[in-house]
């Protein structure tokens, strides 16, 4: 005959696994599996197994997340709390717009604001934050204002004794030592250009990710 | 009201019928359900005896069967059988008790 009862009774199963996701696993295991035996038990005493036969035994077993519902009052499991899937509030959107352009509406204070909104928040974990804080200080302001000082620099010319971005990287030898080929401060110049631009943007991008991803790790 | 009493009872039920002998799951509960008004689900029955097991009121054993795959026995322990006496001695009276109320002829 068709395969259709197994199929009923591993969508039955597999649908009582979903509904019992809160409990812990052991005891998960141990439910599914005397509800898999009872129903081998079951199926084992039919004179000749018919579609409706199964159906019978599941329906009689009863829904899932009826058994689940009692599961979690036996075992005092508190049920997934209605409001699980995470709203991003104004708290978050705010942290997020003021890290990457803060700076640029109000100097430093818009960026500081940003920091703090993102450190008060529940939506992100110790590391987001960190990440959130050192990638990159002062945001999408700091870097423009980076850029500004370098143009500036170089437009009064004297060739590399002001190093561009020196308060933010690394020292870089190129930078400091006057008069490399220009060639190479150039190319040095395109590459930290874009990496300052564009670190930012990725943090606050990553942040945002990380919002969308929270409900996950919220319900673990 | 009557679910949650016959919820808060169920596992006497459970204890008493294990107290004369091991059973299996399967066997736990169709002798309950054969009972009219006890079980309204039989899956409900597998958490109930998942947490008696936790508590230390029963205990279990695989035995091979003769008829497919080894069974899980379940067996009252002594802290079953106790909580069992127990809920006996306070049930007998109590249910004498509402009996007297509702039942009484005006």
């Amino acid at each position: 005959m068709s395969t259709t009862p197994d199929k009923l009774v591993e969508r039955y199963l597999k649908h009582l696994e979903v509904e019992l996701d809160d409990l812990p696993r052991d005891r998960r295991r141990e439910i599914v599996d005397e509800i898999a035996g009872h129903i081998a038990e079951a199926r084992a005493g039919l004179e000749h197994e018919s579609e409706a036969d199964v159906r019978n035994i599941l329906e009689v077993l009863g829904d899932p997340a009826d058994i689940a519902e009692e599961a979690r009052e036996r075992f005092e499991i508190r049920p997934p709390h209605p409001m699980q899937p995470f709203k991003p509030g104004w708290m978050e959107v705010a942290a997020l717009v003021l890290l990457l352009v803060g700076a640029i509406v109000l100097p430093l204070f818009g960026w500081v604001i940003g920091v703090v909104l993102l450190w008060v928040s529940t939506a992100w974990n110790v590391r987001d934050k960190i990440i959130g804080t050192l990638f990159w200080p002062g945001g999408l302001g700091f870097s423009l204002f980076l850029l500004l000082f370098a143009a500036s620099s170089s437009l009064s010319g004297s060739g590399g004794d002001a190093c561009p971005v020196q308060p933010s990287t690394a020292p870089e030898t190129d930078c400091v030592s006057s008069g490399g080929s220009s060639s190479s401060t150039n190319v040095l110049g395109i590459v930290l250009t874009t990496v300052v631009l564009v670190t930012p943007i990725i943090t606050t991008a990553y942040l945002a990710y990380r919002l969308r991803r929270q409900p996950a790790s919220a319900v673990a | 009201m009557l679910a949650q009493m016959r919820k808060g009872t169920l596992q006497y039920c459970v204890l008493a019928l294990l107290a004369d002998k091991e059973r299996y799951g399967f066997d736990l509960v169709r002798s309950l359900a054969e009972t009219d008004g006890m079980v309204t689900s039989e899956g409900t029955i597998y958490p109930l005896l998942s947490r008696l097991r936790r508590d230390g009121l029963v205990e279990t054993t695989w035995r091979e069967s003769t008829s497919g795959p080894p069974r899980r026995y379940y067996r009252l322990t002594k802290a079953g059988a106790a909580a069992l006496a127990a809920f006996k001695g306070e049930w007998g009276p109590f249910r004498d008790a509402v009996d007297h109320f509702v039942e009484r002829k005006s």
